[in-house]
């Protein structure tokens, strides 16, 4: 949905932090055949494939037909799991008192990474932007982007959430507003 | 991390002409190039068939003669004949509504922003260009008979298909080839954003009837199209490299390709047929304003339709030399295909019954459709049944039978559609006397055409030829005028849409039928813009409670 102008230098080192953070979200797009759906389908398709085929077992009119017919069914099964496979973009985000990161998995793999001190973090919705309810993130020096890919309302909850979240965090005694906001 | 990248949206460059068109990867875009190239291909066809039926229209051989001007040629005939039928089949009617109508509505009815492939699906298309300058090509290229063209029929049997000289029927093969690998690409594409892209909340219980109708027409071409492919690959090789799969002097068997033919054609019909019913669910509901009367039913019935579609191929060769057993088989499979067919006919009577009917046009083509199909419905379960088949087989009750269902049936659902929805696709809505002027030429036109064969073939006619006995001069004649007449109505037909897209009242209201267009292409202006649903629909959109 947006356009990544994120350069390799921009990405934040890989967070591991054994304590539980007190706000965690995956966030990722929509997708409406599960993959019992997926299984179901390559399945009828498998079987009303053979049909055809069955009675001409061991015919040389078998040879002529079976390349078609295991073409068409692997090209089923290719192009589904490549739909699924542009559509493996996740969000992770992680918010403890004293930081916020949010790790992004792109289709591609490749993994994007922003860290920064929650105090100071600003989480702004954009009601009239195009997507509605359009949800960034400031601090650490960059405006990021959340769940650009959910449904305007979904956003609104998220940041309803994240703003609590926020809210709580700021108020333990953990909080460091005094650590710079790197 | 991904930048926010605010308002990005707005300034999206407009692509240019040749960009917009010929690279488009927009399935709405692709939608309308794949209505506008099967209708050229449509109105070459239906030239044909003016012209054939000139010629029938009196016994003896008039028009179509030798450069002598006194030998008739049979060539041509067989030719046109030909031509007729792969144009049809392949290149006309497919294209427009699983193409055509599938690739501009179903994934704006599902709520996804695109295709699920968009550039595959800008290859589809063009793979189909291709197709279709291949078949046309054929038409010219030296063929048998020291002619032009192949006159061996659309079905391609051996061993006609395989000793016609000239290389006008590797083309016509290779034609199908290639369209064929684009309906295959197409299918997978459709059944893809189908299964994976639709709105969140909207299960398969949920989904619009066209949308489901599209995707058990992709279904079907998936399963069935390769079996063709396979078996003109081997049409190719027995014709230029020997190998004789469908000849009997080398261990072959002719009768095999009329099978693996069939197991193709059958389907194929419904392929023609499915993506009609999913457009006439949605005119009736709109214009009886009532929800569609049992949406499962409707849903299942077309399933049902779909897969017993694979069972009843050889019906169409009961005179091969089927074993009684076999025939006895064919015969009670194809029966049953009356039962799910009978619940879609009634449910849509079931729609109209007690509602506030509305007889603009699009909703005369479906109640015309109602009618049409019913009729080639029932002569379908009479052709069914084996033992009359032995009369039937290869007359004009045949050719009567086929066209009501698919040339009347299937073709007044594209034109159901084509009004329904031309005001969302151009922004401008039809003039509607022209339309229903357009509907009553093309309603008497086509059964004047039609239904006198069904005497003809009773008489004992049969299809395929290019002179008949004077005995049956009477109806060929009377069904040429309706052809005329039905031929004029197709012009009429590109005179409205000319009309339309040129000076057509500007359409505002996104819903402009009124409540009951309630699917999501209804919630979008007219013309949509040109991405749609980048951010994904909410339930409230489409899931309205019923009126």
């Amino acid at each position: 949905m947006s356009d990544d102008k994120t350069t390799a230098g921009d990405n934040s080192p890989a967070v591991s932090r054994s304590d539980t953070p007190s706000y965690e979200v995956r966030l990722w797009p929509h997708r409406s055949l599960p993959r019992k759906g997926f299984r179901i389908v390559m399945t009828i398709a498998g079987i009303a494939l053979a049909l055809p085929v069955l009675p001409l077992m061991g015919t040389r009119v078998m040879w002529a037909l079976l390349p078609f017919l295991v073409g068409a069914w692997g090209l089923l099964y290719l192009l589904i799991k490549r739909n699924y496979r542009d559509g493996r973009l996740e969000e992770h985000l992680r918010l403890w008192p004293d930081m916020i990161c949010v790790e992004r998995r792109e289709p591609t793999g490749a993994m994007l990474r922003w860290q920064a001190n929650p105090y100071w973090v600003d989480l702004t919705m954009h009601p009239n932007a195009r997507p509605e309810n359009y949800l960034t993130l400031r601090g650490a020096g960059r405006l990021i982007e959340l769940g650009a890919f959910l449904v305007p309302e979904e956003r609104e909850a998220l940041f309803t959430q994240l703003n609590d979240a926020l809210a709580r965090v700021r108020a333990t005694p953990e909080a460091a507003p005094w650590r710079p906001d790197v | 991390m991904a930048d926010a990248a605010l308002h990005a949206h707005e300034d999206h460059p407009r692509p240019g002409f040749f960009t917009r068109w010929f690279l488009s990867t927009n399935h709405k875009d692709i939608g309308i190039l794949y209505l506008i190239v099967s209708a050229l291909m449509g109105f070459i066809s239906i030239a044909f068939t003016m012209y054939m039926r000139l010629e029938l229209m009196e016994p003896g051989v008039q028009y179509m003669l030798m450069e002598d001007g006194i030998t008739p040629n049979g060539h041509l005939w067989n030719v046109l004949i030909t031509g007729h039928g792969i144009l049809m089949m392949f290149f006309v009617v497919i294209p427009a509504m699983f193409g055509g109508f599938g690739n501009y509505f179903m994934p704006l009815m599902i709520g996804a922003p695109d295709m699920a492939f968009p550039r595959m699906n800008n290859l589809s298309f063009w793979m189909y260009v291709a197709g279709c300058t291949l078949a046309t090509l054929s038409l010219v290229s030296p063929g048998g008979d020291g002619q032009l063209g192949s006159g061996v029929g659309w079905v391609l049997y051996a061993p006609l298909s395989t000793s016609e000289p000239g290389y006008s029927m590797d083309l016509a093969i290779f034609a199908i080839h290639v369209s064929g690998a684009s309906s295959i690409l197409g299918a997978i594409n459709m059944i893809t954003t189908f299964l994976n892209m639709r709105a969140p909340g909207m299960t398969l219980h949920k989904t619009p009837l066209f949308a489901w109708s599209i995707f058990i027409t992709a279904f079907l071409i998936l399963l069935s199209l390769p079996v063709l492919a396979g078996a003109i690959t081997m049409l190719l090789t027995d014709r230029n490299f020997g190998t004789g799969f469908f000849d009997p002097a080398a261990g072959g068997d002719p009768v095999l390709y009329q099978h693996l033919l069939w197991f193709f054609g059958h389907p194929e019909v419904y392929m023609i047929i499915v993506p009609g019913f999913g457009i006439v669910s949605h005119v009736i509901s709109t214009f009886s304003k009532k929800p569609i009367f049992g949406y499962l039913g409707m849903v299942y019935a077309m399933i049902a339709i779909g897969a017993l579609g694979f069972v009843v191929w050889a019906h169409h060769m009961y005179t091969v030399g089927l074993s009684a057993t076999q025939q006895q088989y064919f015969m009670l499979a194809t029966m049953v295909i009356a039962v799910p067919t009978g619940i879609k006919i009634f449910s849509w009577i079931a729609t109209m019954w007690g509602g506030s009917i509305s007889f603009k046009t699009p909703m005369l083509f479906a109640m015309g459709f109602l009618f049409l199909f019913t009729v080639g419905g029932v002569t379908g379960v009479i052709l069914a049944q084996a033992g009359v088949d032995r009369a039937y087989h290869d007359t004009y009750y045949v050719v009567a039978h086929f066209h009501y269902v698919m040339s009347l049936g299937a073709v007044f659902c594209i034109f159901s559609g084509m009004y329904y929805w031309i005001g969302k696709m151009s922004g401008r809505q039809y003039p509607e006397t022209l339309g229903k002027i357009h509907f009553w030429m093309m309603f008497i036109g086509a059964n004047i055409t039609f239904f006198p064969q069904h005497f003809l073939g009773r008489q004992g006619m049969p299809r395929r030829y290019i002179d008949y006995p004077e005995a049956f001069s009477l109806w060929n004649e009377i069904s040429s005028y309706g052809a005329f007449l039905s031929g004029a109505s197709f012009l009429l037909f590109f005179y409205i849409m000319y009309v339309t897209v040129t000076k057509g009242a500007k359409l505002t209201e996104p819903a402009y039928w009124g409540p009951h267009a309630d699917t999501l292409e209804w919630t979008l202006s007219n013309p949509p813009p040109e991405h749609t649903f980048e951010q994904l629909p909410t339930r409230e959109m489409w899931d309205k409670p019923a009126h």
